[in-house]
């Protein structure tokens, strides 16, 4: 079976190969049928690579110890969840998971664009095939999830107990699928760059992709933000880690993009600025990989180390090199007869949109690679941990809140005083009106003030925005409220999806600022029947009781939670034993309100005096984070539903394409934004 | 519509539980200046995990546990942040420290992220003045040939759209 595995590999290996050459010269020497056999082969590829993939949980599943992999992240005691989730629990794993994705991307960008010509396909499917090869390169020669070891042990090493945790089982495919998937739009970048097609094709065609990964790496993010909260028990999900700064970057830079996109579609503008901004997502994605793996900056979510860091980073250098140079020999062709008639306009206010994005993504990248320019300028390690980010991020966070309230409502082109005022008046005054209530209910934090002011500045742009749509089909079609808002978002989903992924993103805001700035904390030692108070619950101490299983040992504390003296019922946090790790891990307690979040560690307890520590924290608002996430999450579906209307102006713009126009003529859709 | 829009804004915050969070606020804002969380966040735990001081929580660290408890001394002993920071710093050297200092090469850290935005900020300035200046300018007597081709071709184009519907 072992050889199974390792035959695919090297089979997808020489198929990748096969396809960089065939869509290359079949589309140089225009050669319909080459490209074509291209196409079969990047199926065959993906097929051998979902072999290798299922030859590898086979492996798991049956507890093949004969395979190093397994044996060095599986056991015959770990739940059948967790030998299914140990696929990406490790180095070989986690890239063969990755190249898999790929592979599947690949295929199904093959089997949609199959008629689409000679034009952008072939080079896009021979670009993906490349970034298929590195990887292929990687699990063939230097970290193979094959390998043997022999004699093989009786016993696996086990996973790692923090990766036992069932947000493990989404939180690293919806990253890699995030992070893996734009590569689709890159790599039609570089077609449309190599070809000479640099109208806004390659853009309508990967709107969804982008779209797609945007969903992922928001979806990723998140599930590893609750992965930190609920797993590694400190009562925070953010911890300005290299890892989590490596996953954020391409979320932003994706984020700049799809808005960046918008003007193009309608403008004719910024051309090189989103051609940047997806080769500079990409690269990030191979920077995150880098960071990852390679152990040059030290991380808590760095569980597969290994010495694929100069490999990774001669790869990212190779992308880097080669796409601007790419970029540079087109930049004269990419030159568009831009116009601006104002400075306050909705294309200003989506440029300084990008800054921002851009901006704080910058000052992530400095962050994290600053320790490593430290030591070598001065010879001295330092650490540039959540402090630095909180103080640069936090200005830049509340202009880009302003900058999500303002894109929508401005007028294009020009905004008339009367425009403002029309458009801004109602949000202006009832931001300061929630910023000034919740300073005489006594918050005193400036930031917290200017947050709830702008979420509600926000919000009421949105809800405007609504009204007024819903208001016109009313008087033009007649319609009842129910029927009128759901045709609406359905007849302008990309834009009304746009809009409740704002609303997602506030409520996620909010979230945040409440919890990062109210958190209270609570330590103490009880012996049983003794209480502690925290906020207005009440958290009574009854005793331990401790259960055992062949994989781990566990202790669990109960606590009687009550409220205002009404009880609440048994909170039960844990300290748990893996055996065969030898490593002890926490299982929080949780109960999660809108209003907040008691969390409760159980810290330890004292053989000799029977004493029981807890950490006890109440967080506010936190709740908002994941239910905004959920709104985030419901939007952008809505934005990626298929539209009859971007079908069409996709097929014209093919056929404008043909007769010689430009894409300036192109039939953008009224300020949509996404 | 807009008293419905209104509505719903408040009905969302009231939902958000934000007046409960409020009041959690109204303690937490009451509190003593410096607590010994906001002391430990400007320490990096030396026992390997990456998080600060005040966030790492293995309940037996070797590093976390005892600088808390001199942390809590010291301001008992009536030290402010910064020099209970300065004292830690002397111990173990910069690298306790969770955030780079603001002066000598450190201030480099702070500064780039700032110094970037301007820069990108000036160049959108003039990207627009120059877009701005392109609208206002009257058209030459060549750009209006290539109007007139432009146009002439989407004609032509719309031309060919209408005859297919036709026919």
């Amino acid at each position: 079976m072992v050889f199974i595995g390792s035959f695919a590999l090297a089979l997808a290996l020489v198929l990748a190969l096969y396809v960089v050459g065939a869509s290359l010269v079949g589309a140089r020497r225009r050669l319909p049928a080459l490209v074509d056999s291209a196409n079969h082969a990047l199926w065959a590829m993906a097929g051998m690579v979902g072999a290798a993939a299922g030859v590898l949980l086979t492996g798991l599943l049956t507890s093949d110890f004969s395979i190093k992999y397994v044996a060095e992240h599986s056991s015959t005691t770990l739940p059948t969840f967790y030998k299914v989730t140990a696929l990406w629990g490790g180095q070989g794993g986690s890239l063969l998971l990755w190249t898999f994705l790929l592979a599947v991307f690949a295929a199904v960008v093959a089997w949609q664009n199959r008629h689409t010509g000679l034009e952008l396909t072939p080079y896009a499917l021979m670009t993906l095939a490349l970034v298929a090869t590195f990887f292929l390169v990687m699990l063939n020669f230097i970290t193979p999830p094959f390998a043997r070891v022999f004699p093989h042990p009786a016993e696996g090493g086990d996973l790692n107990p923090l990766l036992q945790n069932y947000w493990m089982a989404i939180h690293p495919p919806s990253l890699y699928t995030g992070y893996v998937s734009t590569t689709v739009p890159f790599a039609f970048a570089v077609a449309a760059l190599i070809s000479g097609r640099l109208d806004d094709a390659w853009i309508r065609r990967t709107r969804r992709w982008a779209l797609f990964s945007w969903f992922f790496l928001s979806l990723g993010n998140l599930f590893g933000a609750r992965w930190a909260y609920e797993v590694l028990g400190w009562g925070g999900y953010w911890a300005w880690d290299p890892v989590e700064n490596a996953a954020f970057m391409p979320w932003l830079m994706m984020t700049a993009y799809l808005h960046s996109v918008m003007i193009q579609e309608r403008k004719d503008m910024l051309k090189v600025w989103n051609l940047a901004l997806i080769g500079l997502a990409f690269a990030l994605t191979l920077f995150g990989t880098f960071i990852t793996r390679s152990g040059v900056i030290s991380s808590v979510h760095s569980f597969t180390q290994s010495g694929l860091g100069p490999y990774f980073s001669g790869f990212l250098g190779l992308v880097v090199v080669s796409y601007s140079g790419l970029l540079l020999y087109r930049v004269g062709r990419l030159r568009s007869a831009a116009e601006l008639e104002s400075f306050v306009s909705r294309e200003a206010a989506f440029l300084f949109n990008n800054l921002v994005l851009v901006g704080i993504a910058f000052a992530i990248f400095w962050g994290t690679i600053f320790p490593i320019i430290s030591e070598a300028v001065r010879g001295v390690k330092i650490t540039v941990g959540p402090p630095f980010f909180n103080r640069v991020n936090a200005p830049l966070a509340l202009a880009l809140l302003f900058l999500m309230g303002v894109g929508p409502l401005i007028a294009w082109r020009r905004a008339t005083i009367r425009n403002l005022a029309l458009n801004f008046s109602l949000p202006a005054a009832l931001g300061a009106a929630v910023g000034g209530g919740a300073a005489l209910l006594g918050v005193t934090q400036w930031y917290v003030l200017a947050t709830l002011s702008l979420a509600a500045f926000v919000l009421a742009t949105v809800m405007l925005e609504f009204s007024r749509g819903v208001n016109a089909r009313r008087r033009t079609v007649n319609e009842a409220l129910p029927r009128a808002l759901s045709n609406l978002v359905a007849k302008n989903n990309r834009r009304y999806g746009g809009y409740i992924v704002h609303v997602g993103v506030v409520m996620a805001f909010v979230g945040i600022v409440a919890s990062s700035f109210f958190k209270v904390e609570v330590k103490r030692s009880l012996g049983p029947n003794q209480s502690l108070d925290i906020g207005d619950y009440q958290l009574k101490y009854l005793g331990v009781s401790a259960d055992e299983t062949f994989h781990l040992e566990r202790v669990n504390a109960r606590l009687e939670l009550s409220r205002a003296g009404r009880p609440l019922g048994m909170l039960e946090p844990g300290r748990l034993f893996y055996k065969l790790q030898q490593q002890p891990a926490t299982q929080i307690a949780l109960r999660s309100t809108p209003g907040a979040d008691l969390y409760v560690v159980f810290a330890g307890l004292d053989p000799k005096t029977g004493l029981a520590t807890f950490q006890v924290f109440l967080t506010p608002l936190v709740f908002w984070l994941w239910a905004g996430g959920v709104v985030m999450a419901l939007g952008t579906v809505i934005a990626m539903w298929p539209d009859v209307r971007e079908r069409e102006a996709i097929a014209r713009a093919w056929e404008r394409q043909a007769m010689g126009l430009g894409a300036g003529e192109s039939a953008g859709f009224e300020g949509e934004p996404f | 519509m807009k008293r419905l829009a209104l509505f719903a804004i408040f009905a969302i915050l009231a939902a958000a539980g934000l007046p409960r969070g409020l009041a959690l606020a109204r303690t937490v804002s009451s509190a003593p200046k410096v607590s010994v969380n906001e002391v430990a966040e400007g320490l990096t735990c030396q026992c390997g995990c990456g998080l600060t001081v005040a966030n790492c929580n293995m309940p037996t660290c070797s590093f976390s546990v005892p600088v808390r408890e001199q942390i809590e001394k010291m301001i008992n002993a009536g030290l402010s942040r910064h020099q209970i920071l300065g004292l830690f710093r002397a111990k173990y050297g910069e690298k306790i420290l969770s955030a780079p200092e603001a002066h000598g090469f450190n201030a480099l850290a702070w500064v780039m992220p700032f110094a970037m935005l301007f820069i990108g900020a000036a160049g959108i300035l003039i990207a627009l003045a120059r877009w701005r200046g392109k609208q206002l300018r009257p058209a030459s007597a060549p750009e209006e040939e290539e109007t007139v081709q432009h146009y002439d071709r989407r004609l032509r184009y719309r031309l060919k759209r209408e005859i297919e519907r036709l026919g």
